[in-house]
């Protein structure tokens, strides 16, 4: 499904010379965040900035280990160490955000090659034992004790014309997001609504799958 | 498997938050000396005595901690600027401008420097009251959804804390309405019985079958 | 499907709808215990779990009529329209929303979708949002009268509240997950 959108695409840095000039790493990440663990869905994965973010980050561990070696003063390694703290957890937390995702649609990401594609080599490692690890429970607690053409953990009956027993994100849910410009008059996919104008640095409650490509090329940020 | 809605799933919680805010500027009057620091934040410093500076809150709170300096609350924190902001407040239906993140970083600088804070009682009860006015005002905001159905909801001037307080109720009964709203449109395809005993549009139903 | 394991789905369908069997059936006397036979003639109307029923009715072996309480006729219509806020929708369908979309997709019937509508916006404004206001930790009285639906909302509301009101408060700024400190208990 939706394959249309599976261009890679990195997040935001298209036509927004402003904001690349003045836009740090330490930001990107902060925005990374954010927007995976609004996102019902998982994006794609920020993997240059993340590899960005690894390198400075064991850069200022080496740099604190030195300090410490060196007999810096301590205000100075310990704030050192809290900028370090505070990077390392946004890391962090938007990685564990993208495995939890994993873990709930692991059937969903593994059959979708959109949604297979955003994830890293890692973490489709880790989809693909989340993966068999659920595949064998099924089996070994119920599916095999079932009768013929009940076996599948995709399918409820070898009837059943689609994988109609993969939990799915819902994409229709409601997500509040931010643009930091003005971007128009926009209009809502489905229904003959009126168009929503989107101001800038206004936060709006919008349905997640009308904002999807937005949040994709970065011209909207969720909050 | 995680299928179910869980109204928590996508919200920040109150720490997220302020982690988020702590990275917010503020003014700091060190009363030492410090070599710039190049962060993975940013470049800050350097740090000469009784000369201002900007720093992130989380920087400031940890120099403060410690004695190294006095921070400078920033503007909108004065109580002439907070009685403005709440008389209009109180006459408008509209929110006012604050900075997003308003209650974070008043939590934090009443907790971490109440001492650098001209007039703290008076401050706070602004803030208080400010916070109970705008709470006071979301609620009759939320009630405007219900009289005029709209799929987009724009939240002007709302703050990061408020909006992430009200996301759950706000998100699941936008869709609710939305749902509703749908399923009165749509002339649904279960609605002319299929000639043949063909096991229907399985789209979008749990079929007996399987169960 | 997105929700084939939400127990919320699952448990709306098994809601009751009246439904007149077309055809005679066999082996299925459980529906009506009159009778020795162990079958049911046609035209005789029984009451069925939605889930059942649906299946039935798109194979054309019953039609499908709608709970009283969705009934043009009925005066719970009347109640939801002249004071829906007070209206115990739940002892009437748990599901009320939820049963309520089901029905009228399945049988398109065009009155029970206003209906919903009507019910949620008046009942979202003099119940849902007062309760999410509502400043205290006592229940409030109309909550019984909720749907599973509209309880769902209302805890969200208040329980995002509540954190917020702990946040406030104080307390440790970083909480230790609860497994941390406590020895594991070890596996048998």
């Amino acid at each position: 499904m939706d394959s249309g959108d599976a261009s890679g695409y990195s997040a935001g840095v298209d036509d927004d010379y402003e904001s690349l000039l003045s836009t740090t790493d330490a930001e990107l990440l902060k925005r990374a965040w954010r927007n995976e663990k609004a996102a019902p869905e998982i994006l794609q994965f920020e993997a240059a900035l993340v590899q960005r973010s690894r390198e400075q980050i064991q850069l200022m561990e080496e740099t604190v280990e030195e300090f410490s070696k060196n007999g810096v003063d301590p205000l100075t390694v310990s704030l050192y160490q809290m900028d370090l703290d505070r990077t390392l957890f946004l890391l962090r937390s938007y990685l564990r955000t993208r495995l939890q995702k994993i873990e709930n649609y692991a059937f969903h990401i593994q059959k979708t090659t959109d949604l297979w594609n955003r994830l890293s080599k890692q973490e489709q490692n880790f989809a693909e034992r989340c993966v068999d690890d659920m595949e064998q429970h099924l089996d070994q607690s119920v599916l095999s004790k079932l009768p013929q053409g009940f076996k599948s953990h995709l399918k409820q009956s070898s009837l059943s014309l689609a994988d109609d027993m993969v939990p799915e994100p819902q994409l229709d849910q409601y997500v509040i997001c931010r643009s930091k410009r003005f971007l128009g008059a926009f209009q809502l996919d489905d229904s003959g609504e009126e168009p929503v104008n989107i101001e800038a640095n206004d936060l709006y409650a919008l349905p997640y799958k009308s904002i999807k490509p937005l949040v994709e090329s970065g011209q909207i940020d969720l909050v | 498997m995680g299928s179910q809605s869980d109204p928590h799933a996508f919200a920040f919680s109150a720490a997220e938050l302020e982690f988020l805010a702590e990275d917010e500027t503020v003014e700091i009057v060190p009363n030492m000396r410090l070599e710039p620091l190049h962060l993975i934040s940013g470049d800050f410093g350097p740090f000469r005595p009784q000369i201002a500076t900007q720093v992130p809150l989380w920087l400031a709170v940890a120099l403060k901690k410690r004695g190294k300096c006095t921070i400078r609350p920033p503007e909108w924190m004065s109580v002439e600027k907070l009685t403005q902001v709440l008389e209009a407040e109180r006459d408008s239906e509209k929110f006012q401008s604050l900075p997003f993140h308003y209650v974070e970083i008043s939590r934090l600088l009443f907790d971490h420097a109440r001492e650098d804070i001209p007039d703290i009682y008076m401050v706070r009860s602004l803030i208080e009251d400010i916070k109970d006015v705008r709470f006071h005002k979301i609620g009759t905001g939320l009630e405007i959804i219900s009289k005029e159905v709209t799929y987009a909801l724009r939240l002007k001037n709302l703050s990061a804390m408020e909006a992430n307080i009200v996301r759950p109720f706000v998100t699941q009964a936008l869709q609710t309405f939305h749902k509703l709203n749908t399923s009165e449109a749509i002339p649904e395809s279960g609605s002319i019985p299929s000639r043949q005993r063909q096991p229907v549009n399985q789209r979008d139903k749990r079929v007996l079958k399987g169960r | 499907m997105a929700n084939y394991y939400d127990i919320d789905d699952i448990l709306a369908e098994e809601e009751l709808v009246p439904a007149v069997f077309l055809q005679t059936a066999n082996e299925v006397g459980i529906f009506d215990c009159a009778d020795e036979t162990n079958k049911v003639e046609a035209g005789t109307q029984v009451e069925m779990p939605f889930w059942l029923a649906q299946e039935l009715y798109v194979r054309q072996a019953v039609s499908i009529k709608v709970p009283p309480y969705f009934d043009t006729k009925a005066k719970t219509r009347n109640e939801i329209g002249a004071d829906a806020a007070h209206v115990d929708l739940r002892s009437l369908c748990p599901y009320f929303y939820n049963f309520g979309c089901k029905i009228a997709r399945l049988i398109g019937e065009k009155t029970i979708g206003p209906l919903l509508l009507v019910a949620f916006r008046t009942r979202y404004r003099e119940v849902l949002i007062k309760a999410h206001t509502a400043a205290s930790i006592v229940v409030p009285k109309n909550l019984t009268l909720l749907t599973k639906e509209e309880t769902k909302l209302y805890e969200a509301g208040q329980s995002s509240t509540a954190a917020f009101k702990k946040w406030r408060m104080g307390g440790p700024r970083l909480q230790k997950a609860s497994v941390l400190g406590r020895k594991r208990k070890p596996v048998e």
